[in-house]
């Protein structure tokens, strides 16, 4: 078990410690990303605000919850420059140029070397402006948060990285029989956007939508929800099964892939 | 003089030929990015549910063909010669583009009108969907406001295709100056009436958004096509003379690229 | 008894036979309409049958004209193609569930495809196989430093893997798919493309890699070079059929008695003049490109100056594709 442990953490080590150096060489990078990262965050609460203008609000949502929304939402999408983005995309890439092989030989499990294989850093001020912006609106909140709900709200958290990470391993997998598949992920990314805003404010169809087919609401609004104690426990339940779903779904159709391309690949 | 004329429109057709031909191998790749481009509808959900469109005097009929507009034109003014551009540099394409006597700025401009001809049935079927299941954002534009609107796309595209132009001449000095295009799209997205119709902006943003270009990029050639009330004078006046300083500084900032990159003996 | 073999033989395999459904397809899109509606397969046999043993510490050349199916052979052997029907036993183990253990014994390098990472030095690269294929930080230096000393590797090794060259990047190849110590190697044309000298730098660590650790190797390539300062025996591969399969020697008996004799004329001759020589390859007025037995070399060319006006004459060993499809053109099947 320990040496498990220590394998796994050994080989992640590796795995990010190599081109972490190189990727900081590009420095004009660290000051784009800066200002992106504020831009964007200014833009979002300008949107915000015109949402909260004339004393409507957004779904239902006070203001202060709506911040929660996209604390996460900025969180998650830090995550996706760090991990999601630059891994994801090397599998077209493998399967292009017949490296996967090399890969797939490997003695660890593929699925684990083609998610985590690279650490970008830039998506860390995402990463660290979503932590504290979700800070901030928590101990803004109007009602008492409870360590029970930052307990699940964390739980919540996790299920929601397990189902984004899951729908774009999913769809990356798909550059087994589709090579040109990337650009399908901007689709993925533009449909996204919509975690930015709590789910209830979008009309009934899109809703179900969001929560059962693309499940956006279980990546900002739920988490977001659990957090300010305000979910109920079906929804808690129904994060976690969700997240076991896409991820068995993501492994084995991952399997599947394979199955297909050591069979027809020459 | 019409031998001249003869010239260029021989090279501008053989170039769009060959342009379009080459986009029409891109095909399934176009249909994508056409599929990404759903923001505008994501904001029309969000805002047809809202209490603030009211407030400022809009209907939901208005904000409806409003946002239906805005994704037809954000179809047609996609602009990624940054990308391109950076590519080609590195790639070392640009020397053999600088022995040719056409500029390469056109060979880039005619990638992009071919682009958006291999577009134009995507948008068709997208629009078609639209209308088929959210039948009340169905409308047709008056004639009159639909050739006028085209010719404000067209427009608003030179604008944006020039100040990306500009910024892509950076890559003479950075190779991966193709990062700002992330900060070329933040004032784009926030200002230019995308995430929200100008109404709702407050005063103050207002008039500051109307001193930069944005305004007349995509809310302008929205407005004339949905037929809402707009100053179609100042609007086409707008973009005429941003296009005109632009381009006279596009050409400043392509010979000082030029200098450089001679200098650079690359 | 049997088992005793078994142990013997590090690579088994038994009847194998590889074929894969290839949709036809013709170009267009009403093309691809009627064969997404019709869609119509036929099957193509990438390996037939194909038997043969291979013992510890061996090196066997694998050999055959392109499309000969050497490559999928390979990969079946390590499982990265599942055979259709037979067996593969490659140290014990199947291929084809590709286990923990089974991967640690075998590595697979493929000269046209590299898994260093571009951007980043070598050493990089390095260490993340260490830890993948569980060295200590410790074993792993020493493993480095020990191949580096006989690749002749150095301070390449913290140079970016884009601005080393071919052959630098070939040596920096190995070294990473061998820090593992394999015991057995599959080398898919480890030489492609290097110049002469890279290529016997290549030969010279594989020679003394397979000394120094007993391991098994097996190596397709293109040049005989390769084969002959390698292997001592060769397995030769013809439309996923195994053609031959014994020593090196009496493969270069059945193919090399032949050389290849191109001559160039002052004047054009006829053709039938030369038939007595040997077997004509080309023949183009005054060029003459012509495979002569190697025990009647000497008085063929003696008898050729004399007779005709020679401005140019040039021996060689005919390329190995020229000697296979020769072998089954004169129909010596072994």
């Amino acid at each position: 078990m320990y040496r498990t442990i220590h394998y796994y953490l050994n080989t992640l080590y590796w795995f990010w410690y190599t081109g972490f150096s190189s990727e900081l060489e590009y420095r004009l990078n660290v000051y784009v990303e800066i200002f992106a990262v504020i831009g964007n965050l200014t833009g979002s609460l300008f949107v915000l605000s015109m949402f909260y203008s004339n004393g409507s609000t957004l779904g239902g949502w006070t203001f202060n919850n709506s911040l929660t929304v996209l604390s996460i939402y900025t969180f998650l999408e830090g995550l996706t420059t760090c991990f999601l983005h630059p891994n994801l995309s090397r599998i077209v890439r493998h399967v292009q140029h017949g490296t996967l092989d090399y890969i797939l030989l490997k003695p660890i499990q593929s699925q684990l070397w083609l998610s985590l294989r690279i650490f970008s850093p830039w998506g860390i001020p995402s990463i660290l402006v979503g932590i504290a912006l979700l800070i901030y609106s928590l101990s803004r909140s109007a009602s008492l948060i409870s360590y029970m709900s930052i307990f699940l709200g964390i739980i919540m958290l996790l299920s929601s990285i397990v189902i984004l990470y899951s729908l774009w391993f999913i769809l990356a997998t798909t550059s087994i029989w589709f090579v040109k598949v990337w650009n399908a992920t901007e689709v993925l990314r533009s449909l996204l956007v919509a975690g930015r805003y709590p789910i209830s404010a979008y009309p009934s169809m899109l809703r179900a939508v969001f929560t059962f087919l693309l499940p956006i609401a279980f990546l900002t609004s739920v988490p977001s929800e659990v957090f300010i104690g305000q979910s109920s426990s079906f929804y808690v339940f129904l994060s976690i099964l969700f997240g076991c779903i896409f991820l068995l779904i993501s492994i084995f159709f991952w399997r599947y892939a394979l199955r297909f391309y050591t069979s027809a690949s020459s | 003089m019409t031998k001249k004329i003869f010239r260029i429109y021989r090279v501008a057709s053989s170039l769009l030929t060959a342009q379009y031909a080459l986009m029409i191998e891109y095909r399934a790749e176009i249909a994508l990015w056409a599929i990404s481009g759903l923001l505008p509808l994501i904001m029309l959900a969000l805002w047809s549910k809202s209490d603030v469109i009211g407030s400022v005097g809009l209907t939901s009929q208005e904000i409806t063909h409003y946002f239906v507009s805005a994704f037809i034109v954000r179809q047609f003014t996609a602009v990624w010669v940054m990308v391109s551009f950076e590519e080609d540099n590195i790639e070392g394409k640009l020397s053999p583009f600088l022995l040719q006597p056409l500029p390469p700025f056109w060979r880039y401009a005619s990638s992009h009108v071919a682009e958006q001809l291999t577009r134009i049935p995507f948008v068709f079927f997208m629009i078609s969907i639209l209308f088929l299941f959210v039948p009340n954002s169905f409308f047709i534009p008056k004639l009159k406001d639909f050739i006028l609107a085209g010719i404000a796309i067209f427009l608003a595209f030179c604008v944006r295709f020039l100040i990306h132009w500009i910024f892509a001449m950076l890559c003479f000095w950075n190779e991966r100056a193709a990062a700002i295009e992330r900060l070329l799209l933040i004032p784009y997205l926030f200002l230019s009436g995308l995430v929200a119709p100008l109404e709702v902006f407050s005063d103050g943003v207002r008039s500051i958004s109307m001193l930069t270009p944005y305004p007349y990029l995509l809310s302008f050639p929205s407005k004339v096509m949905s037929g809402a009330e707009v100053n179609i004078i100042g609007g086409f006046a707008a973009l005429l003379a941003w296009g005109f300083c632009l381009f006279v500084v596009s050409i400043f900032a392509w010979r000082q690229g030029v200098k450089r990159y001679s200098a650079m003996g690359a | 008894m049997s088992t005793e073999k078994v142990s013997m033989n590090i690579i088994s395999v038994d009847e194998l036979c590889k074929s894969y459904r290839v949709s036809v397809k013709k170009p267009g899109i009403a093309a691809t309409l009627s064969n997404f509606l019709n869609r119509q397969l036929h099957v193509v046999e990438a390996v037939k049958r194909v038997s043969f043993n291979i013992d510890q510490g061996e090196i066997v050349g694998f050999i055959g004209p392109n499309g000969a199916g050497k490559t999928t052979t390979l990969k079946m052997l390590c499982g990265l193609v599942h055979p259709t029907s037979g067996e593969v036993s490659v140290s014990g183990h199947r291929p084809k569930e590709r286990n923990r253990d089974f991967l640690q014994e075998i590595t697979l390098v493929m000269g046209q495809k590299q898994q260093l990472i571009w951007d980043l030095p070598p050493l990089d690269s390095f260490f993340v196989n260490a830890a993948v294929y569980g060295l200590t930080k410790c074993e792993a230096k020493n493993r480095i430093d020990e191949l580096a000393a006989m690749l002749d590797l150095d301070k390449e090794l913290t140079r970016p893997v884009r601005k080393l060259s071919l052959g630098q990047r070939m040596k920096a190849e190995l070294l990473a798919a061998l820090l593992h110590r394999p015991s057995v190697l599959f080398l898919d044309e480890p030489t492609l493309g290097l110049d002469v000298n890279a290529q016997s730098r290549v030969r010279k660590f594989l020679r003394q890699y397979n000394k120094r650790y007993g391991a098994t190797i097996l190596l397709t390539s293109h040049y005989m070079g390769d084969i002959t300062s390698l292997c001592s025996r060769v397995l030769l591969i013809n439309e996923g059929s195994l053609f031959y399969d014994g020593p090196l020697e009496e493969l270069t008996g059945k193919l090399s008695p032949y050389r290849s004799v191109r001559i160039e004329l002052k004047e054009p001759h006829q053709k039938s003049s030369f038939m007595q020589y040997g077997i004509l390859e080309e023949f183009d007025e005054r060029l003459v490109r012509m495979l002569i037995p190697r025990d009647e070399l000497t008085a063929a060319i003696t008898s050729i100056l004399n007779s005709f006006p020679v401005k140019d004459l040039e021996i060689c060993d005919p390329p190995i594709e020229e000697l296979i499809g020769n072998l089954f053109q004169s129909g010596i099947v072994p």
